[in-house]
Order: C-alpha cells, then sequence, then structure tokens
C-alpha cells in the first residue's frame, strides 16, 4: 500500500506543478490585455466603444491615428493638452462639438498601454465573430477567455489524474483478489481435504451468513443500525423542508453578477440602494440600469447589434436606442425572489448593512462571482442565530451604543458583547 | 373614604344577576360542546375505523406532499421609474388635514396607513379622533363607486360633463334655479371655486346644511352681538366649567381642541403645579364629557331651558319666570355653581348644546354676566366648523316642491337619510329635473339622482380648509384616485368653464390669499397649515330682553315636557352617520355603554323597572309625528328618570357592506322649531316582542371587587399628593419566585393618567390601524372574543349624600342611580417582569425581552390560551378565525384592496394564536434602527406607540425608564402613580395616576 500512495503523491506533485507553470505563463500572457479591458470597461466604456460611436468616437484603431505619447497625454488630461495647443488636439476637440473627455490623471502610463493593448486586440475580428449566432455564444465566454481555457485545461488534467488512479487501483485491486484467493484455497485445502476450492467457498460464504442471521443479537443491531440512519436521514430531511439553499430559479433577464459586481466592481449598493437605509434591499428600477445602459449596449459582441439581454430593459422602459427616446409602453420585469424570508420573521438591511458593517458576501455569499445568483445561505433560524451569538456589536464610534455597553459592562465586564448579549436572539426582536 | 369605595363595570356584576354569576368565572361564554364530541354517538358512529384510516391516508398524504414542496415563485416587481422619495420598506410622512385638523399622514410605498396629529398645529395638536384615526380605512372601502354613473350605468367623466352643463344651460336659459346642498364648507379654495360656478350660473346658490347642527347658536350670537358666528371657546383659561347638555370633550364642535384645553388644568403636570379646574355638567343621558364631570347633575331635555333660567336668576339675582324648580337636585346644584361662577367672573365659562337659539341667547347673556367674552370665548375669531343654516335648507325643500329648481347637486349631504323629514325630501328631490350627488357609493341619497360624480377620498384630493377665522390647513394628497374619481371641487370648475387642475387653483389660491411675503408653497405643503389670525377676542354687551327669552324658553320646554322625553345624541364613534361603513368605528365600543355594532335606547335602571322594561328587552320608540322604531334597551345608569337617548348615526340602509342595517336611523325623531333642528323630542315607549342581545364589551372580564380603581379629591390630594393611590404607608415584604433580570439597556414602561383620560376610545383605533388589529363583527363581540389589544374600562361608582357607597348590598337599596361618577381606565398588556403568562406557556412563546417587554412568538404560540387563564389583567386575545380571510367575517378585511391599509411591518396573525399589545414593537425597533443608524443616542419622544400619538389628551405617556430625564420616569415619580393588582407582585410596566375629581367641598 505504501507504494500505491507514494506513486500517488508523486504523480500528483508533478501535476500541479505542470499545472501551476502553465497557469503562470497564461496569466503573463494575458496581463496587458485583461488590465487594460477591466479599465476600458471601468473608465472609458461609459462614452467609448470600440467599433462603434457613443458619445466619443468608437477607439477602433485609434493606436493608428495617434502614436502612443500623445495618446497618453491626450488621456491623461485632453483639456491640458488643447490648452497647450496641440494642433491634432484642438483638431479632435473641435470635430467632435467640443465634447470634453474628463481627465485621468490616475491612470498611469502603462495602465493606459494596457488599454490600448485591449482595444488593438478586441478590434481585431475575432475568429469565432464570423460565424454569427453561434460566435456569440462563444464571444461571450470569451468575455472571461482565459478563466475557461484554465478551467478547461485543468478539467483535462483532472480526468487524467482520475484515468491513472483508476488504473493504478485496477492493478491493486487485481493483486490482491489473487494473493486472498491464494491464502484462501491454501486454507480450504488444509482444513478440509474433501471439499473442492471454488464452489466450497460461495457455500461457506452462504453458510456464514445463515449462522449470522441466526444470531439475535447481530441481527437487532444491523437493525437498530439500519432504523437509526434511516431516522437520522429522515431528521434531516424533514429539518430541510422548506430550507432552499442554492435555489437558483430561471430569471427573466440574464443578468449577471459576476460580470457587474465582479468584473465591473460596481458597488452592490449602486443598484440595491435600499440596503443602507430600508428593510428592503430592493430590486433596482430600470432607471438605475439606464444609467449606464443608456450607453452600453454590449453591441460590440452581438456584430453592432444591442443585446437581446438588455434589449429586454430597452423593450421593458420603452427605450429606443436609436432615436434615443423613450416611449409610453412600458412594463415592469418580473423578477422571481431568490432569498424568501417568511412573514412571520422581520428582517431588516439596513441594520445589517449600515449600522453592523456586515459585507453582503456574509449572507449572500460570493455573488461577484455568480453569473446566476443562488441562494447561498439556508436562510433557517438557526443560521440567524448562530451568527447572532457570535458577531460583536458593531459600537465604535456609535454613540448610540455607547451607554447601552456602558451600563452592560457594569453587569458582566469583560464579556465578549454579541448581538446576542444585547438581546438580539430575543423572539420580538425578529418577529412580530 | 380610602380605597373601599366599590367599582362596577356593569350592572350586571353590581346586582350580582344570575347569569352574570354563571359566567363569569368562565373563560368561554357558551358551554364547549365537548361532552357532544366525547359521548358515546361522537365515538361509536358507523365507520370510525375507515374514516380513521382515511384521515390518517390523507394526513400522511399531505405531508409527504408538503414536504416535497419546490421553492414557492415569488415575484419581485421593481419599480419602472422609481420615485426620488420613495424607498421601499421606509415610510413617508405627509402634512395634509381631515376635517380641518392638521395631520401627518404615513405612508408606504405609495399607500397611507395611519395618520396622526400634526403636533405642531396650533390647533388640535395632540391626537385626533377616533373618526379621523379610522379615517384611512374609508379609503380602501370596496363599496365605494368605481367611477361616475347615471342610474345603473357607468359612464364617463366626459359624458357627466355633457350631461350636467347641457341641463345647466337649459335652467339657466329658463331662468331656473341651481342649488349646491351641501355640509359645511370651510374650504376658501372650494368655496372660490363653487363662487366662480355661480357667476357662470347667476341662479346657482350654495345652501349649506349639517346633519347635526348649531345654527341655532348662530342665530343666536347674531340675535345677541350682530355676528352669526359660532364663537372659538377657551377652555383652557377656564377654572370653572358648566356645560348644559354640550359634549365638548367629544362630539360639540371641536372635541379635539376641546379635550387639549380641558387638559391643559386637568392633567398631571396642571395637577403638580396645584392647578385644577371644576367641571359641572347637567344632562340627561350620560355622555363622554359627563362621566369627566366633577359634579354631574340629571335633568330631563325639557329642564335644560329652565336651569338656565335659574342659573341665570342666582347669579343676578333677578326673578325670570319658568325658571327650574321640581329637580331639587339641580336647584341644589345651581346655588353652588352660582357662588362659584360669580366668584371666578372672567375665569369661567359655561356651554349648552342646545340647538335653540333663545337657550343660547341666554347663555350669551350669562357668558356676558361672567365676563367670559375675551377670556374663555372669542367672538372675535369665529370657528368655521359648523355653518350649517337649518332655515336655509327647509327654503330649499319648499322651492323644490313648488317647482322652481332645475339642478340640484349634493356635496357631502346626505338628507334621505340624515333629515328628519326623510319623505319630504324624496318629494323634493322628484320634483328636481336633474340632481348630481358627489356621494363616494350609492348612497340613500344619491339613488335618488340622476348622476354620481365620486368624489375623491382627502387621501387622494387636494384641497384646504379654514376651520378656524384665520387658520389655514391643506389637503395634501398621499396616494393617487384608486378609482375613476374626481373631486367635487374640480367638477365645479370644469362645469364653470375653468379648466384649471384643482391642485393649480388651491396653489395659486394660496399664493395669492393665505401665505404671506417670503413663504412658498412648498414650506407650507411641508408644514401643513398657515395660521394669520389672532386669538383673544374682545369683552361683549348683551341688550336684549332676558325675560322675553324667559318665556320662549318657558313654551319651548312645556312642548317636549310630555311623556317620556327624547334626547337624541351623537357617539364619539360613529358620528353623525357619514363613514357608517367605517367597521374600526362600528366595533368601537361606545365609550360609555360598550356598546359596539348598534344604537340602542338608554334607559336609567330604577325607571326601567317601574316601565317593566329589563336588560335584552325590545322597546318601540314612538314620537307624536308618527315615526316608530324598535330597539333594544340599555341600562343606563346616569341617565335621567323619565328620558331615554339614542344615538343618531346608525341605521343607514346604503352604506356599504359594514354599515348597512347595523341600529335604527333616529334622524327622524328631530324636530324642526323655529328654522332650527331639535335634537329632542318627547316619546311614547312601549314594549316590544323578542328580546335582543346588544354586543357589549362591558362585563367581558370581571374584577371580583379587587381594587384597581384608585380615586381621590382635589382637596384631599392638595393636603397630600399620595392620598388614595395607596402609596402611604409601609409596603408589604415582597418575595421573588424568579430570579432577578438585569434591564440594561432600554426599559420600555408607561405612564397612563386616570385624571386625563376622556375615554374616547382614540387609541383602541389607533392600535387596530397600527397593529393590524381584526374587527370580528357583533356575533363575535357577544361571545366575547373582540380582538381590541387595547380596551377602556369603564367603572362606575356610586354616592348617596355624598358618602361613597362602600359595600354592595347599600347599592342595591339606592333608590337614584342617577347620580352615578365614572372612572375610564385604559387597560393593555402591562409588561410585568414577573409574567404570568409567560411561566405557563408550554412552548416559550411568550418570553421577556431584556427592555422589559413581554414579547409574542405568534408562530411559536399554539394555542393553548394558558397564558390568558393566567393573566391577571386578561388583555390577552385568542384568534379564532382568520378573520381577514373568513367569508363568516365579511365586514371589510377580506378583500385584496382593502388589506392594503395593514401595516406592513406587522404580522396578520392567523387562526389558532395568541395576541396582545407588543407596546408597538415595531415602533421601538424602527426608533432604535434610526438611531443606530444616526450614530446618537435615542431621545425621549423618538418613538411614540400609537395609542398615545393618537391621544388628545396625552393621557398615556409612553418611554425608557432607564433614561432619568425622560416624560415617562418623571411621570412615574408622580405621589399618584400606583400599580393595578400590585399586590400580586407581578411587578407591572404601566403605571397609573390616581383620577382626582375637583368636587365641592361639602
Amino acid at each position: 500500500m505504501r507504494n500505491i500512495s507514494l506513486i500517488f503523491r508523486r504523480v500528483a506533485k508533478s501535476v500541479a506543478l505542470v499545472a501551476i507553470l502553465s497557469m503562470a505563463t497564461l496569466f503573463v500572457q494575458a496581463q496587458d490585455i485583461k488590465e487594460g479591458e477591466s479599465l476600458f470597461k471601468a473608465d472609458c466604456s461609459a462614452c467609448h466603444g470600440v467599433d462603434r460611436a457613443v458619445i466619443g468616437p468608437a477607439l477602433k484603431g485609434v493606436s493608428e491615428r495617434h502614436d502612443e505619447a500623445w495618446l497618453i497625454s491626450w488621456i491623461q488630461n485632453s483639456q491640458a493638452l488643447i490648452a497647450s495647443g496641440d494642433e491634432a488636439a484642438i483638431k479632435l476637440f473641435e470635430e467632435h462639438n467640443k465634447l470634453m473627455m474628463p481627465a485621468f490623471p490616475t491612470l498611469s502610463e502603462d495602465n493606459i498601454r494596457n488599454i490600448l493593448a485591449y482595444v488593438e486586440d478586441a478590434s481585431k475580428p475575432a475568429p469565432a465573430a464570423a460565424a454569427g449566432a453561434e460566435g456569440a455564444a462563444g464571444q461571450s465566454a470569451g468575455a472571461s477567455g482565459d478563466v475557461s481555457n484554465f478551467m478547461f485545461g485543468g478539467l483535462v488534467v483532472v480526468l487524467i489524474i482520475a484515468f491513472l488512479v483508476i488504473l493504478v487501483l485496477n492493478r491493486v485491486i487485481r493483486t490482491l483478489d489473487r494473493i486472498i484467493l491464494k491464502s484462501r484455497i491454501d486454507i480450504a485445502e488444509g482444513e478440509e481435504g474433501e471439499d473442492e476450492g471454488g464452489e466450497s467457498s460461495g457455500k461457506v460464504f452462504v453458510d456464514k451468513l445463515k449462522k449470522l442471521s441466526r444470531n439475535k443479537k447481530l441481527v437487532f443491531f444491523v437493525v437498530l443500525g439500519i432504523v437509526a440512519l434511516l431516522s437520522t436521514a429522515g431528521w434531516n430531511v424533514m429539518w430541510n423542508v422548506g430550507v432552499h439553499e442554492g435555489y437558483q430559479p430561471v430569471q427573466p433577464i440574464k443578468f449577471s453578477h459576476q460580470l457587474h459586481a465582479g468584473v465591473n466592481q460596481i458597488d452592490c449598493q449602486y443598484c440595491h440602494s435600499g440596503a443602507a437605509t430600508s428593510k428592503n434591499a430592493s430590486i433596482p428600477s430600470l432607471n438605475v440600469c439606464m444609467n449606464c445602459h443608456n450607453h452600453v449596449t454590449a453591441s460590440e459582441k452581438y456584430n453592432g447589434e444591442v443585446s437581446p439581454e438588455i434589449q429586454k430593459i430597452y423593450n421593458a422602459i420603452d427605450w429606443d436606442p436609436d432615436t434615443r427616446t423613450y416611449g409610453t409602453d412600458t412594463k415592469p420585469i418580473e423578477w422571481i425572489r431568490i432569498h424568501n424570508l417568511p412573514d412571520l420573521a422581520y428582517f431588516n438591511h439596513s441594520q445589517h448593512v449600515t449600522v453592523a458593517g456586515i459585507e453582503c458576501q456574509r449572507c449572500h455569499g460570493p455573488v461577484e462571482t455568480m453569473a446566476e445568483v443562488y441562494q447561498y445561505s439556508p436562510l433557517t433560524m438557526k443560521w440567524c442565530i448562530e451568527c447572532h451569538k457570535e458577531t460583536e456589536v458593531n459600537s465604535k464610534d456609535n454613540a448610540y451604543y455607547d451607554q447601552l455597553i456602558a451600563a452592560h459592562d457594569q453587569l458582566k465586564s469583560g464579556e465578549k458583547i454579541t448581538a446576542a448579549v444585547l438581546g438580539g436572539i430575543e423572539c420580538g426582536k425578529c418577529h412580530y | 373614604m380610602d380605597s373601599n369605595k366599590k367599582y362596577w363595570k356593569g350592572l350586571e356584576e353590581l346586582h350580582q344577576t344570575p347569569a352574570f354569576v354563571e359566567k363569569k368565572g368562565s373563560e368561554f361564554i357558551e358551554e364547549i360542546p365537548i361532552e357532544n364530541v366525547l359521548n358515546e354517538a361522537g365515538l361509536s358512529t358507523k365507520t370510525p375505523r375507515r374514516d380513521f384510516l382515511k384521515a390518517l391516508g390523507f394526513g400522511v398524504g399531505a405531508v409527504t406532499l408538503a414536504a416535497c414542496q419546490r421553492t414557492p415563485i415569488h415575484k419581485s416587481v421593481p419599480y419602472i421609474i422609481k420615485p426620488e422619495e420613495v424607498t421601499p420598506g421606509v415610510a413617508n410622512y405627509y402634512a395634509s388635514s381631515y376635517k380641518g385638523q392638521s395631520l401627518v399622514i404615513k405612508t408606504r410605498e405609495g399607500r397611507p396607513i395611519f395618520v396622526e396629529a400634526n403636533t405642531k398645529a396650533i390647533f388640535a395638536g395632540n391626537g385626533v379622533s377616533p373618526s379621523t384615526q379610522a379615517s384611512v380605512l374609508d379609503l380602501y372601502d370596496m363599496s365605494k363607486l368605481k367611477g361616475p354613473r347615471s342610474g345603473d350605468e357607468g359612464i364617463s367623466w366626459d359624458e357627466v360633463d355633457k350631461q350636467v352643463i347641457s341641463a345647466l344651460n337649459s335652467a339657466s336659459a329658463a331662468g331656473k334655479q341651481i342649488r349646491i346642498v351641501s355640509s359645511t364648507i370651510n374650504s376658501p379654495s372650494a368655496l372660490a371655486a363653487i363662487n366662480e360656478f355661480t357667476v357662470k350660473y347667476p341662479t346657482a346658490k350654495l345652501i349649506v346644511v349639517d346633519a347635526v347642527s348649531h345654527s341655532g347658536m348662530i342665530k343666536a350670537n347674531e340675535l345677541s352681538f350682530g355676528k352669526a358666528v359660532i364663537p372659538q371657546y377657551r377652555f383652557d383659561n377656564a377654572d370653572i366649567i358648566v356645560s348644559v347638555g354640550a359634549d365638548f370633550l367629544s362630539t360639540w364642535l371641536d372635541g379635539i381642541e376641546n379635550t387639549k384645553q380641558y387638559m391643559a388644568n386637568r392633567s398631571h403636570t396642571s395637577l403638580k403645579n396645584g392647578k385644577m379646574s371644576r367641571h359641572i355638567q347637567f344632562e340627561s343621558g350620560l355622555s363622554l364629557t359627563g362621566t369627566n364631570a366633577d359634579v354631574r347633575v340629571t335633568v330631563k331635555p325639557s329642564e335644560e331651558g329652565p336651569l338656565l333660567i335659574a342659573l341665570y336668576n342666582e347669579l343676578t339675582g333677578s326673578s325670570l319666570p319658568n325658571a327650574l324648580n321640581d329637580n331639587q337636585k339641580a336647584v341644589t346644584a345651581i346655588k353652588l355653581v352660582a357662588k362659584e361662577l360669580n366668584q371666578l367672573k372672567g375665569k369661567a365659562i359655561l356651554v349648552a348644546g342646545s340647538n335653540d337659539a333663545n337657550v343660547q341667547s341666554l347663555v350669551n347673556a350669562i357668558n356676558v354676566h361672567l365676563g367670559s367674552y375675551g377670556s374663555t370665548i372669542d367672538l372675535d375669531n369665529a370657528s368655521n366648523q359648523y355653518k350649517g343654516d337649518d332655515q336655509a335648507f327647509a327654503e330649499f325643500l319648499r322651492e323644490a316642491n313648488s317647482g322652481l329648481i332645475d339642478v340640484a347637486f349634493f356635496t357631502e349631504s346626505n338628507p334621505i337619510y340624515e333629515y328628519y323629514d326623510s319623505k319630504g325630501v324624496e318629494n323634493a328631490l322628484s320634483k328636481i329635473k336633474f340632481k348630481v350627488s358627489f356621494a363616494d357609493r350609492e348612497n340613500e341619497t344619491a339613488s335618488f339622482v340622476n348622476i354620481i360624480a365620486p368624489n375623491s377620498n382627502y387621501l387622494e384630493s387636494w384641497g384646504d380648509s379654514e376651520p378656524y377665522v384665520g387658520y389655514y390647513t391643506l389637503v395634501q394628497p398621499t396616494i393617487n384616485p384608486v378609482f375613476d374619481s374626481r373631486q367635487f371641487e374640480q367638477s365645479f370648475l370644469i362645469w364653470a368653464g375653468n379648466t384649471t387642475s384643482y391642485h393649480d387653483y388651491v396653489k395659486a389660491y394660496w399664493e395669492q390669499n393665505v401665505l404671506p411675503q417670503g413663504k412658498s408653497w412648498n414650506n407650507a405643503l411641508q408644514e401643513g397649515f398657515q395660521f394669520n389670525g389672532s386669538r383673544g377676542g374682545s369683552a361683549q354687551s348683551f341688550t336684549s330682553s332676558v325675560s322675553d327669552l324667559a318665556n320662549l324658553i318657558g313654551t319651548q320646554s312645556k312642548a317636549i315636557a310630555k311623556d317620556i322625553e327624547l334626547q337624541l345624541y351623537l357617539s364619539g364613534g360613529i358620528g353623525d352617520g357619514k363613514q357608517g361603513n367605517n367597521a374600526y368605528l362600528l366595533e368601537l365600543p361606545d365609550p360609555v355603554s360598550k356598546v359596539t355594532w348598534d344604537n340602542y335606547a338608554a334607559i336609567e335602571p330604577k325607571y326601567a323597572e317601574s316601565l317593566g322594561i329589563g336588560v335584552n328587552d325590545l322597546i318601540e320608540v314612538k314620537a307624536e309625528n308618527g315615526y316608530s322604531i324598535v330597539l333594544p334597551v340599555l341600562i343606563q345608569p346616569g341617565q335621567a328618570a323619565g328620558t331615554i337617548s339614542i344615538a343618531l348615526g346608525f341605521g343607514r340602509t346604503k352604506a356599504g357592506k359594514a354599515g348597512n342595517d347595523v341600529g335604527k336611523n333616529a334622524y327622524p325623531f328631530v324636530r324642526l322649531v323655529n328654522g332650527s333642528l331639535q335634537f329632542n323630542n318627547s316619546v311614547t315607549i312601549s314594549k316590544a316582542a323578542g328580546t335582543y342581545e346588544l354586543a357589549q364589551t362591558q362585563t367581558h372580564q370581571t374584577i371580583e371587587g379587587r381594587n384597581i380603581i384608585r380615586e381621590t379629591t382635589f382637596a384631599n390630594y392638595k393636603n397630600d399628593p399620595t392620598h388614595g393611590s395607596g402609596n402611604t404607608g409601609e409596603k408589604h415584604k415582597t418575595y421573588d419566585l424568579w430570579n432577578k433580570y438585569e434591564q440594561p439597556g432600554h426599559s420600555w414602561v408607561m405612564a397612563i393618567d386616570l385624571n386625563a383620560c376622556t375615554g374616547c376610545g382614540a387609541c383602541i383605533v389607533a392600535c387596530s390601524v397600527e397593529n393590524n388589529v381584526p374587527v370580528v363583527g357583533r356575533d363575535e363581540v357577544r361571545r366575547r372574543r373582540e380582538m381590541h389589544w387595547i380596551r377602556i374600562d369603564r367603572y362606575y361608582s356610586f354616592e348617596k349624600d355624598n358618602e361613597a357607597v362602600t359595600r354592595e348590598g347599600e347599592v342595591n337599596n339606592l333608590s337614584d342611580l342617577s347620580q352615578v361618577t365614572v372612572v375610564h381606565q385604559p387597560m393593555l398588556c402591562q409588561h410585568c417582569d414577573h409574567a404570568p403568562c409567560e411561566t405557563v406557556c408550554p412552548v416559550l412563546a411568550t418570553v421577556h425581552s431584556s427592555e422589559g417587554l413581554n414579547h409574542m412568538a405568534y408562530n411559536r404560540c399554539f394555542g393553548t390560551r394558558y397564558c390568558a387563564n393566567n393573566c391577571p389583567y386578561k388583555v390577552r386575545r385568542f384568534n379564532w378565525f382568520n378573520y381577514w380571510n373568513d367569508s363568516r367575517f365579511d365586514n371589510y378585511l377580506n378583500n385584496e384592496f382593502t388589506q392594503l391599509v395593514l401595516n406592513p411591518d406587522v404580522t396578520s396573525r392567523s387562526r389558532g394564536v395568541m395576541e396582545k399589545c407588543s407596546m408597538c414593537i415595531q415602533r421601538i425597533q424602527g426608533g432604535k434602527l434610526k438611531a443606530k443608524a444616526e450614530k446618537r443616542p435615542i431621545k425621549d419622544g423618538d418613538i411614540q406607540v400609537a395609542c398615545a400619538a393618537a391621544c388628545p389628551s396625552n393621557a398615556i405617556i409612553f418611554g425608557d425608564r432607564n433614561d432619568p430625564e425622560s416624560a415617562v420616569s418623571q411621570a412615574l415619580k408622580n405621589e399618584r402613580v400606583y400599580y393595578v393588582l400590585e399586590e400580586l407582585n407581578v411587578q407591572p410596566g404601566v403605571g397609573y395616576m390616581t383620577k382626582v375629581r375637583n368636587t365641592f367641598e361639602a
């Protein structure tokens, strides 16, 4: 057995090494363009498209139109460049109706080079793009292309390892079988000469079972064990009635938190603005979506057409992206609620977000990685209470708690002041 | 007279009637049919085994199915474009007003759910009346019309406008009259709009008529002083208040403002300063104001006038004829009162409820003599709240009958129901060619008109009002019109050819006429009111002949001094019946009789006995004009012998699902005498067949003679503030069964001033609205299943020759039960620190919090009701049904629309669980959260419970006991504070202050 584990360990080590190496190289290659992409999306995409004029001009081929040094100084502070009397800059300014481009002093030269690298990369006709509808799917995968590539590679490696392990184990089993069979035959031959090898071993086994079934104590314990097992399983099932952990309904719009909160780093409360002030975090109204999607249409991935998912927003709010006007034929979007607390429980987001300063992810899980949101926490009362028992009250700089803590310290000094200690697990705090 | 005075909740308890004795100990008023189930017949039915298996199979199947449930799909639909000021889950507050009272309306996600008084307002800034509190339910009334109607058909507003304008034009062309019949309109913008209308159609005229009018008083002021107005009263300036039949703390003029002023000299803060006014009430039926009086003397309606003559004689030493002389008690009282009044000139006030111009003129004469004008009565800054002119309406009927009127409009006026001569109105209406009603439902009058153009609810409307001269309040909508309704002011504007929206119209009016320089419309909207007037008024002199008045009063008095005298009054809840379909008001127990869902004939016990009438009897009340109704009898101590009292406002036939055929209509008993409506009559009564059980809440819980009401007199209080409170002497040593738990953070407690509580019941309605307390209906109230979390217990006690009656037997020997005194005691969960309910709950559904509250976890409760049995205060209420989703309780809430009135922060309890006052824990939690988010400690007054917010007399003080500066901590330090059933050592969290009565020192 030691041999096998040794072999396995060695294989695992080498696989890991290969994996790390390949990942590292992948990252190095992707570095420039990836960083450029995220910067582009954060700072530029509100006004610029790659293939399409939004507010500012399309950026395709921008590196050919201007040299890099000029571009860097333009991006960092376009007004300064214009003021300095740069002809190209003034011309550009005039061409675009004297629309000012905000200065980006925070972007370093390297940052800007990365952005330009991304723009160049993105303006190359992607190989799959030509293939129409199929290409669209490929494209959207391409948004997180490096990640997927790596994952795919990883999967292959895992499969190979699994195959190897199975091979090794098979061999081990076969060897063991042979050894056991051999020793059994030896024993059988030694004890009873008249019985014959293969057949007798089966009969002995049946006999043994019969003998065991007559052993009342054993039967009792086996039955007891089964009953205990079933009841535990039943108990667990019953406890989880109405617990919808992992609930992941299909939403009317394929909205990706991974893209918005993860890649684009949009703050949770930008959209879920109620979380800070209200009991409801609230799903953003469509006018909030339109703050960005007024311009962001993702058309670069759909052959210049508006993304079909973004189009759903436009349909709902009756916005015509071509004429850039709102109509009156609006209809609300009926999202499917994922986190359902029963009516008997009162929960207030602002208490947890604003007062306690708890990260959204603590209850909602890594939303920024969820392409489709699912219920991360069980939302059971036990789960609430456990957290209330452990979490210390965020009383720092909050005058509300001063008197409470002082009074409490008088009673039981030194004890950790958790939510529970201040009454956070009393019935009436959530049930009324 | 320490605390051995005896109190009774009702006469059943006082007399220990067999039925009462039998029922008082049992939890259920009816036998629970256990025997039927457990007897042999129940168990040996035909196929118990198969039924059992069926039930078992179904049960297992159902459980399995339930266990296999998929996650239920809940849709979450955000706004398309979110209004900037709305955050889902956070309430918004808007200043508005109702009946001239400036209010703050709480809205959630755009729907109004609670109204509170605007505490910054100049007038009536302390709480609201029950009807105002309940008005939010009127918005969500399913009985309202969904749009304009012509006959039985729905029509469009364009069609309405077309028909109305053509009718108006043809009437104008033919020179026929156009009339707008309305109850008092004191909205300056509405009057301006109507004025535009009358300019366009010169034959149009506004007729103002109030169901319960004060036109006699207006006429009297015109005769006496040349000012046809109702003055402003200043009870806060009065050291002695004499009321003759005026229920001024409840339904007479501005009850809320009156209560605020009245309590300025009577509440615990005033007592602390050693000051208390004296209030003497002469009346027939026991009114809410009468229960609060220091001295109350019963007089018949016909004696009110002669009594005032006697008072005048006594005060001035003159000898007018027709003075009262046969009611010995009243005559003695008048002597005492007159002496006191003459000593307190300039600090006295006399009010009378009569609508007779002669009586009111005499009252004016007395008030002039007392120097009240300029001090306690302000005639210069008049009240605009009741401008109804009875004579004008009689004239309208005459004109209609002679065919002079072609078009008539009815605004907030329902004469077929509320005018005494209903048939006469019907006949007159049939002669009018084209009639339009602005009623929001097809009410009694609206079913006689050509077009119903439904008016919007005040919560959907723009508007204003001027309840007192110079005091303007704004009405601001808090929701879009739910149905296809239109404000009547807008309609008049459109018909007058003015296409301005009424919002712009009000705004323009305010900017031109109301707002002072530098104040913007938006400022005014935010504040809700504007005061440009002044207060004070000047002294007046009286020059008319008082002896003429005395003669006229004498004749009047003799006209009704026949048979049995009937007094008609307004109940504090349902009022004149305009809110007749409001289930909250219908189930609000009458402040005195504790009757819900009915009106009745109140009659004095001994007098009833002499007539052979008893509890649950029905009597037929018949007036001289032939009108008769059959009513249940209420045996009412404190009623004047020889009289009966009947509440107006009941007996609507077309109010809606909840209010139809509740009680009987008593308006036809009203008389029109000398051009003003008289709310008394002479009737005969006879016993009718059958019995009728009134749904009373009064004897539902018993007190078993325990010492839970404590009172004293002002004289004793001045000597010893603790007098009567039981706070003197050494206390018992107490032993605790339980460990002491600290309440280091907050400790929420309440103090209730029994001297301030008038018993109006605004708190009950406020609690119901805030906490989604269901209305259960008449039958369930009879079974003692009303759900109110707070009730006001009314205790009677009797006196004989100025001595308190202390023994039960003695009371039975009293010949006169009219001399009754009353204490109102709000009773709610006391949040005992050693709560007996908590120890008996088998599932820990009710437990104590570290903030001193007794929590109730509804979803833990499985309904053993042990807690209710063990509660010494009987404040726990059990849900026998799903009242909001059960066709048997189809009062109001069984539809999705009306359910919008529910407070989303409070669970709607389901069948089978116990509930009780939570001290508005949702408000406590909300207030704490607000403080935490703003990183500041809680200030006293940040958190206000619903009942305290609604209380017009500040009788309920809520707050944190751990904050030594809080109002409640200060109040609980008061010497008058005692705890109900303190001897049980349950350590209640609600302290009561003794009732103090400023009686005459004998």
